[in-house]
């Protein structure tokens, strides 16, 4: 019974003028363009110099500002009020006052990431350049040791493709099935499969299957093109990529059906899924560590599968961790999804 | 001056010729009627005339204004009544008025002597949505809405496509109101009574105007087109016939009966089978209600029908038909009441009431962006069909139906009556006991419908009952039996004689209209 209502899904699928297109062309932008984007590194940060004592030491530190990957030397003016006037302008981000050999940075902090680690940065920089502070600067280079674990260069890349991998599951997984039942609510041929002898649970899965497959193509392309593109391999088995993300399309596909089960307009659906994936994604550590969020907020990571995604993903992926490293997250993953499945079957009705 | 003039209009969609040298026109204060079957350019025309859409070639002038040039003038002077609702569902009545009163820079006080007519009848509804307005309050909805802004020249598209008989009448009464205040109206159907309701008619073919003139010479003259059937007259028509000229302008038409087997007759015809046991009643259903909180959408209905019976189940625009048929089909659970279907409960065996029925919605119950035999194997699919006897039983209909050429195309392409008739015939592919069809042959031409109707009787002569609702008063006449269902009630039931006997009609629409007429009195 399953068999032709499969097929006419994906013949559906490729009916639609728009949808092959976007299931293929969709995860190529997102992994040849996001990785060059989406950079935590602060970079072109233009300082403005007010020095006031011009000697040879404080010309010394300009020219070491201006030759640094980080820093734009804005040029030199007279007063501390002046420089403050392009910070306000937006031309400066950060002012660098010289008086008495003593320093002052300040750094326009709107941007907190932005202000303080350019602060910092500027801070090594004079520390460096100052002759006496150098000295000490060394003695204490000389007891700490940094070993960067996995990352060893600091790939920012590395770190994003784990992370690209979900967002792209997530959008392709979860937005496609929310518009496939209330589509065909809208079109009215939901009450003609409800008057059939068909079963909630085929049906569903006549869904759901489709999506899976295309989960499956995308996250081989993704994985593909990390290689091709940037010579990216996962550091752990592929295996246990193909099985997370698809543990992820479980969940997502049947979350867009659901969504799609209790929606009467397409629209309602969309942006019912929208604001779903905004907090799942927020609140997943994508972006920020999740530890450091609230108490509260950190609750809802325990039931967020996007969270165990990407934590078991990246545990994979850079970490070249085994099973039993993303047991855990396989379990809850696997968990999260049996339930929302089963939720799809059942909020599915054929019968008011 | 002419109100409506169109010179040599022709409009080509790629590979479409959807108006082909299209010229007439229409005098001030005429009602013109543009008929024609599905897909033969009408809603291009009145895109064109409302200056929505560009015309090709050629010109057209409204109320003497170019629709090209001069497109702000005629916009000022037409109201448009697109085919669907043009209403926002989610607007009150009232809100609804005020907005199109607001977009043509009127109030509805100003405008309000132009409405007051159709208006002032579901004014006591100003606080009501839109969306929960019946067919027929719709469409006085969107008239007024329409007529707001006091147009001179009206045009409307299928105005009555899926509305009931008496809110037909009201609505084509309002229309004649309108017409003698000297206000054009140019307006298509499907219904030919309506027809005969124009001063002329263009008859619209392929994107061309085969004939214009009085509505009778027009439908005379193209008899074949609007009346299938009736001079080679396989049968004469079983029932009498139901036409008394002359004691109505809106009467019903007398589409000929479709041929119907005289031994299909035999077994199916419940005046002789009425010492039938209970064993061959398909359906039989007794105190049924349906409430929505305090609305009772159906009011204690008990009937039966017997096996091989079409049985019409027909009720104006909100009288509960559609929710007493999900509630036969498995769609919806009854409040309180018994019944059973095809032997099972319908509280409890739903699932196994829907192996064994066909069924037909209102919308459009194929998928449009599969082809036919797509389609086809699908739904087998569903019923567990097997592949080889799909396709054997494919290619037969698809002979039947003379589809062979059409197999691969998608069915969203298809005319709508080819859709209905498809959908019809899918619905009846695995061989059900019976087959509820919701409003099968809404907005479709006379001689589709025609065809549509033969596919019927040939279905009850292989012996599956079939359920219909309708709003055409003829198709009322080829049922074996029929109920009227008024509020949420079943008002009348019997053979189509002897409610016409009973209620000493001459016709069924005279029976229906007296039935529905009474109950909006005690409703209001």
């Amino acid at each position: 019974m399953i068999g032709p209502l499969i097929r006419k899904e994906f013949l559906q699928i490729r009916r639609n003028a728009f949808l092959p297109r976007l299931i293929v062309l969709f995860p190529i932008i997102i992994m040849c363009v996001m990785p060059w984007v989406m950079q935590m590194e602060v970079k072109n940060i233009v300082v403005d110099v007010v020095d006031i004592d011009h000697t040879v030491a404080s010309q010394r530190l300009i020219q070491r500002i201006a030759a640094s990957n980080y820093f734009i030397f804005g040029g030199q003016r007279a007063t501390y009020a002046e420089a403050l006037k392009d910070i306000e302008k937006g031309k400066a981000d950060i002012i660098l006052e010289i008086c008495d050999g003593r320093y002052l940075i300040a750094a326009n902090a709107v941007n907190g990431t932005k202000g303080s680690l350019g602060s910092s940065y500027l801070s090594q920089i004079v520390a460096g350049s100052d002759e006496a502070s150098y000295l000490e600067e060394k003695s204490w280079e000389g007891s700490v040791a940094t070993l960067l674990l996995y990352n060893k260069h600091q790939n920012y890349k590395l770190f994003m493709i784990p992370a690209l991998l979900a967002i792209v599951m997530m959008l392709m997984t979860g937005f496609m099935p929310t518009l496939n039942i209330v589509g065909e609510k809208e079109a009215g041929t939901i009450e003609q499969i409800n008057v059939t002898p068909v079963a909630k649970w085929a049906f569903i899965l006549a869904k759901l299957i489709p999506y899976w497959l295309i989960a499956l193509f995308v996250i081989s392309v993704c994985l593909l093109l990390a290689w091709l593109v940037y010579g990216i391999t996962p550091a752990g088995h592929v295996g246990l990529i193909y099985l997370l993300a698809m543990l992820l399309a479980m969940f997502f596909s049947s979350l867009g059906l659901i969504i799609s089960n209790y929606s009467d307009t397409m629209q309602q659906a969309i942006l019912v899924m929208w604001f779903f994936v905004v907090c799942l994604l927020l609140l997943s550590g994508l972006f920020t560590p999740t530890r450091s969020m609230p108490d509260w907020a950190y609750a809802t990571t325990y039931v967020n599968p996007m969270h165990y995604f990407i934590d078991g993903v990246r545990t994979v992926f850079i970490r070249g961790g085994g099973v039993v490293a993303v047991a855990h997250q396989l379990l809850a993953l696997a968990a999260i999804g049996l339930v929302t499945g089963c939720w799809a079957v059942m909020s599915y009705r054929k019968n008011s | 001056m002419y109100a409506i003039e169109v010179k040599n209009v022709s409009k080509r969609y790629k590979t479409v010729q959807a108006l082909d040298d299209v010229s007439f026109s229409a005098n001030k204060g005429e009602v013109f009627g543009l008929i024609g079957p599905d897909g033969a350019g009408k809603t291009s025309m009145y895109r064109i005339l409302c200056s929505l859409l560009l015309p090709d070639t050629g010109s057209a002038f409204v109320d003497g204004w170019d629709v090209v040039s001069q497109m702000r003038e005629v916009r000022k002077r037409v109201g448009y009544m697109p085919g669907k609702f043009s209403l926002y569902q989610d607007l009150t009545v009232e809100e609804n008025l005020m907005f199109f009163a607001t977009l043509f820079g009127t109030t509805v006080d100003e405008g309000y002597d132009s409405i007051r007519a159709i208006y002032s009848q579901i004014e006591r509804f100003k606080n009501r949505r839109a969306g929960a307005l019946s067919g027929g309050m719709k469409q006085k909805l969107a008239l007024s809405c329409a007529l707001v802004h006091s147009p001179r020249v009206l045009f409307l598209d299928e105005p009555t496509t899926g509305v009931d008989p008496v809110s037909r009448k009201e609505l084509w009464e309002m229309l004649l109101m309108l017409q003698e205040r000297g206000i054009t109206i140019m307006a298509s159907t499907p219904y030919l009574d309506e027809v005969r309701c124009c001063g002329r008619v263009a008859f619209l073919d392929q994107g061309k105007i085969r004939g214009i003139g009085a509505p009778d010479e027009i439908l005379e003259q193209f008899r074949e087109v609007f009346m299938p059937g009736r001079p080679a007259s396989v049968i004469p028509s079983l029932l009498p016939s139901p036409l008394s000229e002359g004691n109505s302008n809106l009467q019903d038409e007398g589409t000929n009966k479709p041929a119907r087997n005289e031994a299909g007759r035999e077994t199916t015809d419940p005046s002789r089978t009425g010492c039938m046991g209970d064993g061959s009643s398909v359906i039989s259903v007794s105190h049924l209600v349906k409430a929505f909180g305090s609305f009772r959408a159906v009011d204690d209905i008990s009937f039966t029908v017997q096996k091989g019976e079409i049985f019409g189940f027909l009720g104006a625009n909100g009288a509960g038909k559609t929710t007493a048929m999900h509630i036969l089909t498995g769609l919806s659970q009854p409040t309180s009441g018994t019944g059973k279907v095809v032997g099972y409960d319908i509280r409890t065996e739903y699932e196994q009431i829907k192996r064994h029925i066909g069924y037909m919605s209102q919308k459009f119950s194929l998928y449009e962006d599969l082809t036919v035999a797509e389609n086809i194997h699908l739904f087998a699919g569903i019923y567990g069909m097997k592949k080889e006897e799909v396709e054997r039983k494919m290619t037969e209909l698809l002979r039947q139906l003379k589809f062979e050429e059409h197999k691969d195309d998608l069915v969203g392409c298809l005319p709508l009556g080819w859709k209905q008739k498809l959908a019809f015939s899918v619905s009846i592919f695995h061989e059900p006991g019976i087959v509820f069809l919701d409003e099968p042959t809404g907005g479709v031409d006379p001689a589709t419908r025609h065809q549509f109707w033969e596919l019927i009787y040939a279905a009850a002569r292989r012996g599956i009952t079939v359920f219909v609702t309708t709003h055409y008063m003829d198709e009322a006449e080829y049922c074996d039996r029929i109920s009227i269902m008024v509020d949420g009630k079943i008002k009348a039931m019997g053979t189509p004689d002897e409610l016409k006997k009973e209620y000493g009609q001459p016709d069924i629409d005279g029976v229906f209209t007296l039935l529905a007429r009474q109950a909006t009195r005690s409703s209001d």
